[in-house]
């Protein structure tokens, strides 16, 4: 997938969805698939969903932008209930996040593993608009690294979500984050929490393998 | 498994449903926003419908040795908290006009209220009152099922607490659990429950349900103390039995079963022969341990009855109150206690 440069962009109108810094973008179709119950890490969650589909979000589609500091993905699914609280024991909240391989074998599927972390930007819809900057080792084992970096605003109308999650490409030395340059290749990954479905932890639908990432370069600086 | 295990033991025949201990952790451990419908102790009334209702229908645990999914007790059958009108009656000026009411919708199901319920017919009707914590088990349900490993079981002392620094209230533990003894906090959004008073054990006192029980029923200290009250209960005479066995946890937490009174025939004589608490449902509770249970309180009674000099019934009087406590029987009132940063209230 490509992430566009736009210049004119600033960090407010990529962050709204609904902005029409959106408008007319390549949006990328991504299937996604149900995560595996043999692979879930208790042994009451794989027997829960032995019989039981994991994954109620079957696509997504992706745009993604950057303006040469900040890179933003815009998410948009099918979301036919606004799970945003959590009203009562047994309810949950939808939830959404990109993942980067932070090291180069890190499986998308489990998460990592040991050594080879995953960064993830992760939105639940009981925190508003606050993201988690998590990095992951492995089904689990998620860590929270920060609450400030990740930047997330959503929308939800007629059964339609839209979301946006953003984060400065380059965020210093923080060890477990992914690190973004214009120019320079990545992968990603997306997963979708069905907080209707009891979709939370490892039960959730994402994207299979890493797709690849092309981030556009900057414009070589003109002669003027 | 932890190096050493704590446990407690409830004996039922002297428990008389005063929900004392589940006001003592209540104020102690329960008061924090979010925690307001929890009851880490609950008494019930058997053979009612328990709390949450109908708890023994949830799943959870591993009967068959296997991990069962269980489902999530809503707040509802819990018995959510409600509110009164304590302001307008008892600082509005109204209390001559007005009296106590429930604010909002009114709930249909509440502990010590509508699960109160008894069985048998009259004049041989029954009950018994059957207070639970959670269970501290060997085999814990809730700790295996977190995908986070936020649940752990102190190596030393066999306490099992949620961490909520790793916990991120997926609530599969929730569903695990057989017991239904986890509970769900709304605002810090983390599970919480029973963590067998360890900031006082820490410090040699017992659990405040313990200690503070009028009934004399609870039982405390480490499983292995061959000296103490829970190791000649569980393990000398065998008389302390687990609560649904078949749950497979292996529970820290036994009991004692109710004896019940004898039966009136229908002449309106005593009948000594069946007992008016059905075996058969005692059984479903405590499984076939129960009749050797019961087969050797009534001899040991019988025993002492006659004069003779019964261990068991002695440690069961618990003619000294501190001796219940397994050592943990210092009096809180001597320590200087810090509040935790992390707490209110
Ligand atoms: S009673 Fe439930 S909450 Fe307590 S240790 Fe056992 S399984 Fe866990
Ligand atoms: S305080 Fe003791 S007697 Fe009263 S309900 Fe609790 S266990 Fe029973």
């Amino acid at each position: 997938m490509r992430v566009q440069y736009d210049p004119k962009a600033d960090s407010a109108s990529l962050l709204d969805p609904g902005s029409k810094i959106w408008n007319g973008r390549k949006r990328e179709v991504l299937e996604l698939m149900g995560a595996p119950a043999g692979l879930q890490p208790s042994g009451a969650i794989r027997a829960a969903y032995a019989d039981q589909k994991i994954g109620a979000v079957t696509s997504v589609s992706v745009s993604a932008l950057h303006d040469g500091e900040v890179i933003a993905f815009r998410l948009e699914w099918q979301d036919p209930s606004d799970d945003a609280s959590i009203g009562d024991n047994d309810s949950f909240p939808d939830a959404a996040a990109l993942a980067f391989p932070v090291h180069e074998q890190a499986p998308m599927i489990l998460m990592g593993a040991p050594g080879m972390p995953v960064n993830a930007w992760y939105w639940r819809a009981d925190d508003g608009e606050k993201g988690r900057h998590v990095t992951a080792e492995g089904l689990g084992t998620s860590r929270l690294l920060d609450e400030s970096l990740v930047k997330v605003r959503g929308q939800w109308k007629a059964g339609r979500r839209a979301l946006v999650i953003s984060r400065s490409m380059q965020v210093g030395d923080v060890p477990g984050a992914a690190q973004f340059a214009p120019g320079e290749p990545s992968r990603f990954g997306v997963a979708i929490w069905e907080g209707s479905h009891g979709e939370r932890a490892g039960i959730k639908a994402f994207s299979g393998n890493w797709k690849d990432l092309t981030i556009d370069a900057l414009p070589e600086k003109g002669g003027n | 498994m932890a190096e050493r295990q704590l446990a407690m033991v409830m004996d039922l025949n002297k428990c008389i449903g005063c929900q004392t201990c589940t006001i003592a952790c209540k104020q102690l451990w329960t008061r924090d926003e979010g925690m307001e419908y929890m009851w880490w102790n609950s008494v019930n009334t058997q053979p009612g419908r328990g709390t949450p209702k109908d708890w023994e229908k949830m799943g959870g645990g591993f009967p068959n040795k296997k991990p069962d999914p269980g489902r999530i007790p809503t707040r509802a059958e819990f018995g959510d908290a409600w509110e009164y009108n304590h302001k307008e009656v008892f600082y509005g000026g109204k209390g001559d006009k007005t009296h106590l009411q429930i604010q909002g919708q009114k709930p249909d199901w509440g502990p010590n209220w509508d699960e109160d319920q008894g069985a048998g017919e009259y004049p041989n009707s029954y009950y018994f009152y059957l207070p639970r914590i959670c269970n501290h088990c060997t085999h814990p349900a809730c700790l295996e099922a977190c995908p986070r490993n936020a649940i752990e079981k102190n190596a030393e002392n066999g306490i099992v607490t949620v961490n909520e620094d790793s916990c991120r209230g997926y609530r599969f533990c929730m569903a695990a659990c057989p017991y239904k003894k986890i509970y769900f906090n709304q605002v810090a959004k983390v599970a919480q429950k029973c963590i067998f008073c360890f900031p006082r054990i820490e410090k040699g006192v017992a659990n405040a349900c313990a200690r503070q029980c009028p009934g004399r029923v609870r039982f405390v200290g480490y499983r292995d103390d061959q000296n103490a009250p829970i190791y000649k209960l569980v393990d000398k005479w065998k008389v302390a039995i687990p609560l649904h066995p078949e749950y497979g946890t292996e529970p820290n937490v036994f009991y004692v079963p109710p004896l019940g009174p004898a039966r009136f025939d229908e002449a309106g004589d005593l009948d000594e022969s069946t007992p008016r608490i059905p075996t058969e449902y005692l059984e479903s509770l405590f499984g076939p341990a129960v009749h050797d249970s019961l087969a050797i309180l009534k001899a040991e009674m019988e025993k002492a009855r006659e004069g003779g000099k019964s261990e068991l019934m002695d440690l069961l009087i618990a003619y000294k109150w501190k001796d219940m406590f397994g050592g943990f029987d210092r009096d809180p009132a001597s320590i200087e206690w810090v509040k935790a940063e992390s707490t209110e209230g």
